[in-house]
């Protein structure tokens, strides 16, 4: 314990180096993170297969507008829920060149959660263009949601990325006792593209199923913050998401922990 | 005074056993068998502060897990170690700021960005004094001469550049104990001379204590005193390099650059054009005088066996 605080003393006396020499790094890599960020518009080709589909009328109460409004949250949410440690965190097991990062005294986690959040305003640079120019094109999309669920987004969108952040740096861990960590974050990523609401509004998913998934993980990483400004999530979903960081962050605590001996074990 | 004890230190990987084809890989999908491979075998030895110690041994011998063990990579089997009175595998940050430990294989340094962002974070990580850095950063900058280079990415550095930046990055935060992984590795020999040169000045301007792995003999030669010579895991010697060598290597070889072919008659042969001879450092005076004695202006060197032949000769005789 005492550990961890004078590691807290450390991080927080450091957090502007960090961040700036995080900011440097983006800056570095800006033509890679444009490619990503525009990958990360897939909402868009969503929106066109689903605006097609309710061409003749609404389905089960979604109407083109009501698609248009879903899938431009969706983008901006997942732009600002992006997160990559399972690459780094894999690269770093496998390659060995995670042995200097934990000889230092800020753990590797959460220099890569500065990184990541770092990363945020250079997405906003991309994502502040392509949102006017929908807006342009859709301005019938326009609504005023009430304050509180302003105010509940805004928290909800902190959540999920967290939430997504920590089942990345999960599976990240795999990479200590598994070759093929990535395969199965694979298999992982094919849910959660179905159970998010990343390519299906949950209010499409048959009944059964969005009373399951509306409590799962895949959800709290994406769908709640949309469907808390768009008045189909609330309080309850915000506090399901708050139950998976606290869960999560109990995981990958273990998982770290125990990862870390295994990886001295057999050779760091 | 000791700053690092180690005591019966062993280290045992437990490593998948996997049968050959593909009907070994199937096989070891659900019945996958280990073997203990015993990488380091009960080590004990002490080393006080302000020491230079070489870890000698053949590949695979057990220099590098011991090596990450002192500075809390790895965890010990069994055994105990304390590096600077505490237990390195706890990682606990008062001790990973007092060591570093630089792998001549493995980088720090941040790849796309100036070495100089790789120092500034370090600085952070380690909570060093913004005045305390600067003048560090200086001193090592101009020690190792890169003054130059803080602005280019490091993608754009040459290898030695590169293992330069290593070590600054590695030394600001001012550890006591420096544990160094081949540092010299794939650099050409001007720049292992100044490499070894800065890590030797650096001991004796800061009494920080080093202990350095190398398959570089010059290395050792030129940087560590002392020897510890580990092989198939076992430590087979502790002691002064120059004990060695005359205890495995005594003789001396007395070289008479580009000498007349008479020399034969002292039992002198001819190598590469000088004519040599091997002998025990008892009659080397005796040959000498009497060389000199018949052939005064000839050019006469006495010299001890080169250290890789010492170490041949201590690793055939082990065996």
């Amino acid at each position: 314990m005492a550990e961890a605080q004078t590691s807290l003393g450390i991080l927080w006396r450091a957090l502007p180096t960090l961040w700036r020499v995080a900011v440097a790094g983006i800056v570095a890599y800006r033509a890679e993170m444009v490619i990503w960020i525009l990958s990360a518009t897939l909402p868009l080709v969503m929106l066109a297969l689903w605006d097609a589909a309710a061409a003749g009328g609404p389905l089960e109460g979604f109407g083109q507008v009501d698609f248009a409004r879903y899938f431009a949250v969706t983008m901006v949410v997942r732009q600002l829920t992006g997160a990559w440690i399972i690459w780094e965190l894999n690269y770093a097991v496998r390659s060995g060149s995670l042995s200097p990062q934990l000889l230092k005294p800020v753990n590797p986690l959460v220099y890569n959660l500065f990184e990541t959040i770092a990363a945020i305003p250079w997405r906003l640079f991309v994502l502040v263009p392509v949102c006017a120019g929908f807006l342009a094109w859709r301005p019938e999309i326009l609504f005023v949601p009430q304050m509180w669920r302003v105010a509940l987004f805004m928290v909800s969108v902190v959540l999920a990325f967290a939430v997504a952040w920590l089942v990345q740096a999960l599976f990240g861990a795999l990479a200590f006792w598994f070759e093929q960590a990535m395969g199965i974050y694979s298999v992982h990523f094919a849910l959660w593209s179905f159970f998010s609401g990343y390519i299906v509004p949950m209010a499409l998913l048959p009944s059964w199923v969005a009373a399951l998934a509306r409590w799962l993980p895949f959800y709290a990483s994406l769908g709640v913050p949309v469907d808390v400004l768009l008045g189909r999530a609330g309080p309850w979903e915000v506090g399901a998401q708050i139950g998976w960081v606290l869960l999560l962050t109990f995981g990958l605590q273990a998982a770290w922990t125990r990862g870390v001996r295994r990886y001295g074990a057999v050779g760091a | 005074m000791p700053i690092i004890e180690v005591s019966g230190l062993t280290k045992t990987y437990r490593v998948p056993v996997k049968g050959e084809g593909l009907g070994g890989s199937i096989r070891s999908l659900w019945s996958r068998e280990y073997k203990d491979v015993e990488a380091v075998r009960d080590i004990s030895f002490q080393i006080d502060s302000g020491e230079r110690v070489g870890f000698l041994g053949p590949n695979g011998a057990g220099k590098t897990t011991t090596l990450k063990m002192l500075s809390g990579l790895l965890h010990p089997t069994s055994g105990r170690v304390t590096v600077a009175g505490f237990t390195p595998q706890d990682r606990v940050v008062a001790f990973l700021s007092s060591i570093t430990l630089v792998m001549g294989q493995k980088q720090q340094l941040l790849w796309d960005l100036p070495p100089r962002e790789s120092f500034a974070l370090n600085r952070a990580m380690y909570g060093v004094d913004p005045v305390r850095y600067a003048r560090t950063l200086d001193s090592l900058v101009t020690m190792l001469r890169i003054e130059a280079v803080l602005e280019k990415p490091v993608r754009n550095l040459s290898l030695g550049e590169r293992m330069k930046c290593e070590l600054v990055a590695a030394l600001l935060h001012e550890p006591s104990v420096l544990f160094l992984d081949e540092p010299t590795i794939g650099l050409d020999v001007e720049m292992q001379v100044q490499v070894r040169k800065f890590i030797h000045d650096y001991n004796h301007d800061t009494g920080a204590t080093v202990i350095l792995t190398s398959h570089y003999m010059q290395d050792i030669a030129a940087l560590t005193p002392r020897l510890l010579i580990i092989d198939r895991g076992s430590l087979r010697y502790d002691g002064k390099l120059t004990s060695l060598a005359e205890r495995v290597a005594p003789e001396r070889r007395i070289v008479v650059k580009g000498g007349p072919s008479e020399l034969g008659e002292l039992g002198f042969q001819r190598v590469e054009g000088d004519m040599v001879a091997s002998l025990s450092p008892e009659g080397t005076n005796q040959l000498l005088s009497r060389v000199l004695a018949r052939w005064p202006m000839v050019e006469v060197s006495v010299e001890s066996p080169p250290l890789e032949e010492v170490m041949a000769r201590y690793f055939r005789e082990a065996t």
